[in-house]
């Protein structure tokens, strides 16, 4: 927190964000690693319940930032690292990654059924069972992923003092769902808005049809750390929108921030224009360096058929969630369980018919 | 930018502490005197984490000037030490460790206390015993001991202490199992405006025989960021933040000490616009805090009403404004 204070690692250095003001009435939370909270602090947590014991094997199946963020805190509290990944993995986070000691092991044949992700579960589960003692984080369903987003809640509050909304793109549930729920114990009336991608499960839709070009957000899988009734409004975002919005926030604020901070600026900058009297925030999870050949290159994005000058099309409002194309797109979402929304979709469809 | 206090200026161990310059052995005395004011409960209690990173219980207090304790003790160089009210053992033991903290074993002495502080209700009725007493042994010495020896003092007679040491000028987050420091707050707390009643109606609770609470991970997470907001409310002097961190420590400590009526209370200060609400988290007093500048009088009214729908028919009020209110121009 302290800018004299000296700290005891690189990780406790830079886990926490930077907090830049983007518009008068909007917070820019400025993460160079996000998952490095959550990774320090399910680690910490695993030692002290002694399901991690000093020194022990930590696995986990990952391509993307929380690996890295895991590498760093493996190689800290010096802990040997396994993760499995597929051969999409970029060879300089790959390099990176085993230059910090972890073992990368990739899974080359997709499963007959599930995919990669099916089949990277299933060598994961067999190295876990081969290394007794040995302990796997599980982002996605480890309840101690939200509750490390505390220390940020801390230093938005105290900085900032209540907020009325918050806004951040939902990938494992873990920033947004923690965040906001320490902030709802000072400000009930919080209003949270989650970004989504089209083709994600995560606010019903499908994922099946041509992949998400847009990483880094969404899932094809319901993780358990999505608390749906923390949302009032849930967007989806297609890549087109995304992309320029990341140019954007490096354009303008000189913030060179991944694709879904992009995303979710794009949601936060909206809401901040149409509220000039309310103050949001939105979370920037990571940083640009790993984009630097695709959303950072203007050939790259024009092969995508993204026109970085292009104006983004308002977005629409839907009356439930639906498989669509990738036109930006919102629902009310409610603060409602998942199931609750999805019956209430398909009465509504049934009626439509 | 408040540095939590670290190890050195607080030692750890609980045993009862030397002063390095206590009085000459041949030094006179009289009887000395010691006052404390008590206070209503905390506006939170949880655990924080020291400057080492170790978790600990900790609590700021909200200070009340209704209630208070005066102890008168007159030392004897030798003979028993007796005090009276004869029940309080806790400051008789209290009276006993500042007389060897002074380089005083072995002397005797009487201990008179007495005070308005409501037992069991969790507004620190033990502590200001033994800190009155603390305070009016040393002023029999012509002593006035720092607040880190006060506080290792206090713990060591009576196992759990308050801040009420430091005194309503100056906020603390105080480690009431270890009896030192946390984080010194910089400042008062925010002046507020205080509906006070007792959620047992006259009952209390044995307060120092509560275990501490199972806090769950995300509770114990939970206390960073009201620390955060209320050093902001601290800093700015602001009612409203203060009144949010109050009734976010009620609403968590609710889940494992419930109070009576407590979600019908809480809708109460919503209705009649308190900033917040507090309790006593060991102990059966609760309160509505104010804005002193924003109609706490016709508030407080309403909010009476309020409590008298729900049964609550005693009720005080108090104003922890430190500020001496100006004299009227004539």
């Amino acid at each position: 927190m302290s800018g004299t204070l000296i700290n005891a690692s690189f990780v406790d250095a830079i886990a926490l964000p930077r907090m830049v003001r983007l518009r008068p009435n909007l917070i820019g939370l400025s993460f160079t690693l996000m998952k490095l909270l959550p990774a320090r602090f399910i680690i910490r947590k695993a030692l002290e319940e002694g399901e991690l014991r000093p020194g022990g094997l930590i696995a986990e199946t990952t391509s993307g930032t929380f690996g890295l963020a895991l590498a760093m805190v493996a190689r800290l509290g010096g802990h040997p690292l396994t993760l499995v990944s597929d051969p999409a993995i970029e060879p300089p986070l790959r390099r990176r990654l085993e230059d910090l000691g972890a073992t990368v092991h990739i899974v080359r044949r997709a499963g007959a059924t599930g995919g990669f992700q099916q089949a990277r579960l299933a060598v994961l589960e067999r190295i876990l069972e081969e290394n007794p003692g040995s302990f796997c984080p599980r982002q996605y369903n480890n309840p101690h992923n939200p509750a490390s987003y505390a220390p940020c809640a801390e230093q938005l509050a105290n900085a900032a003092g209540p907020i009325d909304c918050l806004v951040g793109s939902v990938g494992s549930g873990g920033s947004v769902c923690g965040i906001s729920s320490y902030l709802r114990l000072m400000s009930p009336e919080l209003n949270v808005i989650g970004v989504d991608t089209h083709r994600s499960v995560i606010f019903g839709q499908s994922d099946a049809g041509s992949g998400r070009l847009l990483r880094g957000l969404g899932n094809s899988l319901m993780p358990r750390n999505v608390d749906h009734t923390a949302f009032e409004w849930v967007h989806w975002v297609g890549a087109a929108e995304a992309f320029r919005a990341t140019r954007r926030l490096h354009r303008e604020h000189a913030l060179y921030m991944g694709p879904t901070s992009g995303a979710a600026y794009l949601v936060a900058e909206r809401w901040a224009r149409e509220n000039p009297d309310g103050l949001a925030a939105v979370v920037l999870p990571d940083e640009g360096y790993r984009y630097q050949d695709t959303v950072y290159d203007d050939a790259w994005l024009a092969e995508q058929g993204v026109a970085l000058d292009g104006t983004d099309a308002e977005p629409v409002e839907w009356d439930h969630p639906h498989d669509g194309d990738d036109a930006w797109a919102f629902y009310r979402w409610g603060r409602r369980e998942h199931a609750e929304v999805m019956a209430s979709a398909d009465t509504l469809e049934l009626a439509l018919r | 930018m408040l540095a939590p206090v670290r190890g050195a200026v607080v030692p750890r161990a609980r045993t009862t502490p030397a002063v390095a310059l206590f009085p000459p052995a041949d030094a006179p005395f009289r009887t000395g005197v010691g006052a404390v004011q008590a206070h209503h409960g905390e506006i939170v209690q949880g655990l924080f984490y020291s400057a080492d990173g170790a978790l600990e219980h900790g609590l700021v207090t909200l200070p009340c000037g209704l209630f208070g304790t005066r102890a008168r003790f007159r030392p004897l160089r030798s003979g028993p030490l007796t005090v009276e009210p004869a029940d309080r053992g806790r400051a008789r033991t209290a009276a006993r460790l500042t007389l060897d903290a002074l380089g005083r074993t072995g002397w005797g002495g009487s201990l008179r206390i007495e005070g308005n502080v409501p037992l069991r209700w969790g507004c620190g009725s033990s502590t200001t015993d033994v800190l009155s007493t603390i305070r009016a042994v040393a002023d029999a010495f012509d002593t006035v001991l720092q607040p880190e020896w006060i506080a290792r003092i206090s713990v060591a007679a009576e196992t759990a202490s308050d801040s009420l040491m430091y005194g309503p000028e100056r906020a603390v987050l105080f480690a009431q199992r270890r009896g030192c420091r946390l984080l010194d707050l910089g400042g008062p707390l925010p002046a507020v405006r205080v509906l006070g009643f007792n959620t047992e109606m006259d009952r209390g609770v044995e307060t120092l025989s509560l275990p501490p609470i199972p806090y769950s991970a995300w509770e114990t997470e939970a206390f960073q960021p009201l620390l955060g907001l209320l050093r902001r409310a601290v800093e700015r002097h602001d009612a409203a933040l203060l009144g949010r961190v109050a009734t976010a420590s009620t609403v968590i400590t609710q889940r494992h000490r419930p109070k009576r009526d407590m979600p019908r209370l809480l809708r109460l200060a919503r209705e009649v616009g308190a900033v917040g609400t507090q309790v006593a988290h060991s102990g059966t007093v609760a309160g509505f805090l104010f804005h002193p500048a924003d109609d706490p009088a016709g508030r407080m009214a309403h909010a009476r009403r309020g409590l008298r729908h729900l049964g609550v028919r005693h009720s005080w009020e108090f104003s922890t404004d430190l500020q001496p209110k100006p004299e009227p121009v004539s």
